[in-house]
Order: C-alpha cells, then sequence, then structure tokens
C-alpha cells in the first residue's frame, strides 16, 4: 500500500460537474481517509477532524461547477480542510481550557502558522504526490519501510518494531530519517510551493 | 534536542515533559521553527485515517437532483448558521460577563496587549494603574485579586503602584524582576532586545533577579539597566523625564544612535523600516519628537539633522515597509 493507489480509476470531469452520484462516490472514497488524516494532524479530536473532513467533502459537492480540472479536485478538498480547520482553531482559542494552559495556546498558534503556509491553490496535486511518491522511493530501504508502515498503514512503532524485530529506538530514528530525507528531496522540487512560508 | 522527541510530537505520543522541550527548542529560533513547519507538512501531507467505520458519500451527502429539497437544506444550514452564531455569542458573552465566576477555582491569567503602533492604559484590581507603549503585553492572573499583586511584563510600561505594604507588587520580566512599595516607575524589557531598564520616578523599589532574589534598591531618580549579553547591572542617576516621556506622547532622544530610533518607530507606527545607506546606523539624533504626530512628519524632523532620506512603500496585509536611504 502506498500514498496514493497508482491505478486508481479517475472519474469523468463532465460527469462529476453534472452532479453524477457514481463519480462523486468515486472521489470520496479516493481521498476521505487522506483529507481526515490530514485535518488529525491540525485538530487531535477524532470526530471533529472526521466532521470537518466530511464538511470539506459537501462543499466540494455544493461547489462542484466550479472545479476545471480533476486534479483540482485535491487542491479543492485540501484547500478547504485547511480552512476549516484554521477557523476550527480560531474558535478553538478562546475556549476556558486554553486560557490557562500555555502549551495548548503555542500548540494552536502553531498549528495555524503551518495551516496558513500550505498554497494548495498553486499546485496539481497530482503533480505533488508523484514527487512525494518519487522522493520516497530514495529513500534507504529499511527507512521506507519504516516510513510507510508508519504512515500509510498506520501501525504502531511497537507493531513495527516486532514486526520487523528491530527496537522501537531505530523505529523512531529511521522516521526521523526519512522525514529529513524528504525535507530535502522535496524542498529542491518544489521551491515555491509547499515551501511558501 | 532528541530527534525522537520531533518524531513522538509529530505521532502524538510525547509525554507533557517531552512537549515543553519541544516548545523550548521551537522557540529558541526562526530556524528551527520553520524547520519544523517543512517536517510537519510533510507529515500532514502522507498522513491516511483508517476508515474502520466505513463512511461513505451516502452518509453524509446533501439531498441532490432535488432541487426542492437543496433550497430546503440550504435555507436549513442558514438557520443553522444563524443559531451556532447566536450561541457563539452567547458563550463569548458568558466568558466576558461572567468570567469571573471560576476566579477561584483555578489561577486564571489575563494578558492585557497594547499592539505595535498603539498605547493601552490599564487599571489592575488593585486599583495600580499601567500604561502600556506599543507592542507591550502585561500577564497577571486571577491570584492577583487575592493578594498576590505579580505582573509578567514583556516590553515597556510606566507603573503607578497603589500602595498596600502587606502585599508587595512585583514586576517579573525575561531577565529581571522589580519589588515595589507602593510608588512610579517604568520598565522597559522588550524580549528582542535582550535588556531590561528600570527607572524610578518617586518611592522605592527593590531589583530582583530571575529568581526573585533582591540584588539592590533603587532611588527616586535612579535607572538600573541589565544587559543579557554582558550580564551586567549599572544604576546611575538619571534625568527621568527622558524615560517616562513617551507616556506623554513625548519621546526624547540624546544622542541615540539612528538604528536604536529606527526600532522605537518600528514600534509606535507598527512599520517595517530597512536602513539602506551605509553609516547611517552610527549616525545620532538629539531631539524630542512628538510620537503622535503621523510618520512622515516624524521623518521629516529626523531629515533635518541627520543625512536620512525615506521612502515609504506601503503593502497589503503586512506592515508598510520603510527605507531610509
Amino acid at each position: 500500500m502506498s500514498l496514493a493507489d497508482s491505478n486508481m480509476v479517475l472519474p469523468d470531469l463532465t460527469s462529476f460537474k453534472k452532479g453524477d452520484e457514481h463519480a462523486f462516490k468515486i472521489i470520496f472514497e479516493d481521498n476521505y481517509d487522506r483529507i481526515v488524516g490530514f485535518c488529525l494532524q491540525f485538530i487531535p479530536d477524532r470526530e471533529e477532524a472526521k466532521n470537518i473532513a466530511q464538511q470539506s467533502f459537501v462543499k466540494l459537492w455544493l461547489n462542484r461547477e466550479e472545479v476545471n480540472t480533476i486534479n483540482g479536485i485535491c487542491a479543492f478538498l485540501y484547500t478547504a480542510a485547511k480552512t476549516e480547520c484554521l477557523n476550527f482553531l480560531r474558535h478553538e482559542k478562546y475556549k476556558s481550557e486554553y486560557q490557562k494552559n500555555t502549551l495548548k495556546i503555542k500548540e494552536n498558534l502553531l498549528n495555524r502558522q503551518i495551516l496558513e503556509s500550505f498554497h494548495f491553490n498553486k499546485l496539481e496535486y497530482q503533480e505533488l504526490e508523484g514527487m512525494i511518491q518519487l522522493a520516497l522511493e530514495k529513500l534507504p530501504e529499511r527507512c521506507r519501510i519504516v516510513f510507510e508502515k508508519s504512515r500509510f498503514e498506520g501501525k504502531k512503532n511497537r507493531e513495527i518494531a516486532d514486526e520487523l524485530g528491530i527496537a522501537i529506538k531505530s523505529v523512531e530514528s529511521n522516521i526521523t530519517r526519512a522525514i529529513k530525507i524528504l525535507r530535502k528531496e522535496l524542498r529542491d522540487i518544489l521551491p515555491f510551493v509547499l515551501w511558501m512560508l | 534536542m532528541d530527534n525522537n522527541i520531533i518524531i513522538k510530537y509529530l505521532q502524538g505520543t510525547a509525554s507533557e515533559a517531552e512537549i515543553e522541550t519541544f516548545f523550548q527548542w521551537l522557540d529558541e529560533s526562526e530556524k528551527h521553527r520553520n524547520e519544523f513547519i517543512e517536517l510537519k507538512k510533510i507529515w500532514a501531507l502522507t498522513s491516511k485515517f483508517e476508515n474502520k467505520e466505513g463512511v461513505s458519500w451516502s452518509d453524509i451527502q446533501p439531498e441532490f437532483s432535488k432541487p426542492v429539497k437543496k433550497r430546503f437544506l440550504y435555507s436549513f444550514i442558514k438557520n443553522a448558521a444563524v443559531f451556532i452564531l447566536l450561541i457563539g455569542i452567547g458563550a463569548i458573552a458568558q466568558y466576558f460577563f461572567f468570567g469571573e465566576k471560576d476566579e477561584h477555582v483555578y489561577a486564571r491569567s489575563f494578558a492585557v496587549t497594547a499592539p505595535a503602533g498603539q498605547m493601552t492604559n490599564i487599571e489592575l484590581p488593585d486599583g495600580t494603574l499601567v500604561m502600556l507603549n506599543s507592542g507591550t503585553s502585561l500577564q497577571y492572573n486571577s491570584e492577583f485579586s487575592s493578594g498576590k499583586r505579580e505582573v509578567y511584563l514583556e516590553g515597556e510600561a510606566f507603573f503607578d503602584v497603589q500602595k498596600d505594604v502587606e502585599h508587595p507588587f512585583t514586576v517579573k520580566s525575561d531577565y529581571l524582576g522589580v519589588r515595589v512599595y507602593g510608588t512610579s516607575f517604568n520598565i522597559q524589557a522588550y524580549p528582542e532586545d535582550r535588556e531590561f531598564t528600570a527607572t524610578l520616578i518617586e518611592g522605592s523599589i527593590g531589583l530582583l533577579d530571575k529568581n526573585g532574589y533582591e540584588l539592590s534598591k533603587l532611588e527616586p531618580g535612579e535607572k538600573a539597566f541589565f544587559n543579557d549579553s554582558t550580564a551586567s547591572i549599572e544604576i546611575r542617576k538619571v534625568d527621568t523625564e527622558m524615560y517616562t516621556s513617551w507616556k506623554d506622547g513625548l519621546v526624547t532622544f540624546r544622542n541615540e544612535k539612528m538604528d536604536y530610533i529606527a526600532k522605537q518607530i518600528e514600534r509606535w507606527y507598527n512599520v517595517e523600516i530597512i536602513i539602506q545607506k551605509e553609516g547611517l546606523c552610527d549616525e545620532r539624533y538629539f531631539g524630542t519628537i512628538l510620537k503622535n504626530k503621523p510618520i512622515d512628519q516624524i521623518l521629516d524632523v529626523l531629515k533635518l539633522t541627520t543625512s536620512l532620506e525615506y521612502e515609504i512603500v506601503p503593502r497589503a496585509n503586512k506592515p508598510t515597509l520603510i527605507y531610509w536611504k
């Protein structure tokens, strides 16, 4: 299993725009997991994250006529999720538990800063995904296996350690290594897209 | 810092102590922050959730191909939005008007901020008057009202402290602090300057180190200056007017270097100044300026006795940029 299933069936844009239920079903199935996954990185509450992700799909449905390319669909979903997450975090700040917890406030600000630095409109998502895939292939094998098990198969560090017969520490450092290499690889490819800070 | 802490933080398995270490590392430098932002972006984009409940589009889709229902849905959403807005207003109102109720349950903190370009006056619960200069924030918690008169300052403020011998008033900052015995004084402690200045007008104050130990007492008319890089404290007699004139909208520069003046102006007007001219940083200016004048008038005054030339470039959604050339 990888980030994108390579033989993914692309829905037909015209039928999607017309409101074809089947086309939309495909889009939902292909993207739901990663949009929820994305939201979860900023909103740890699973129910909230799912709710926000679902809102993004409803938004896509209501605005389907504005989407001009198939690849634009993913960018639209991420943008909608970003906006919804930002709104949520802005309100979260006023909740009373935030008033006394400086770490929570710091985290809230940090997450907002990160979200704001995403510019999905500027890229064809498909292209970005291909690049991430390419960068993944450049990782040392052990490193890539650990990273993929952790990120795409949702396995816990403990499970990966047992499965591969290595120490938990080594799982952690392989993930660290993977993400540092990815950062370097992707920074060279996409200087003005992902890294616009 | 241990790299694995970053991974643990990303995976959401870091302990409270590790999270604290993580944020310390993050706050250490802009470089750390940017590095983490890049890592987190990759993390978020490669994240997948396991849809165990098997949620499908038909569970959440709005009714389609039925225009009448669609309109119903729309008005439902609209009404729901108004309703949620009202709940929101209620919640905010509750926070503002009834917030004090749970004051004694836990130490809730309050923060007052004067944004760049503005000054703010506040009266603390004990009657102490504080005037905050531009780009300053003052924090205290609910224990303040029950006698623990302690505030935390980032920036510059003038204090006129209500006398109360039994409850000393303490000002803390990133560097030094001050214990007060009913008096008025000025403190400048912008974290980015890595300096601390306390100027006493009347009464008596004690200078505190980070741990709250009294290092020395100040007499009226004395100024204590601490610099983080030399870690030395200097106490001397000064013309206090110079250090407090900002609160009357006046500011006095006595032979100050232009880069220092630029920093001050950045705070008052919320602008960004870029000094391009070689040697201008080290030129000095002597004089009093009226702070509440438009910025171009201030710059014109500076132009009279220095070699300053300027260009103002307004920018959308960002502070105005001013080149000194």
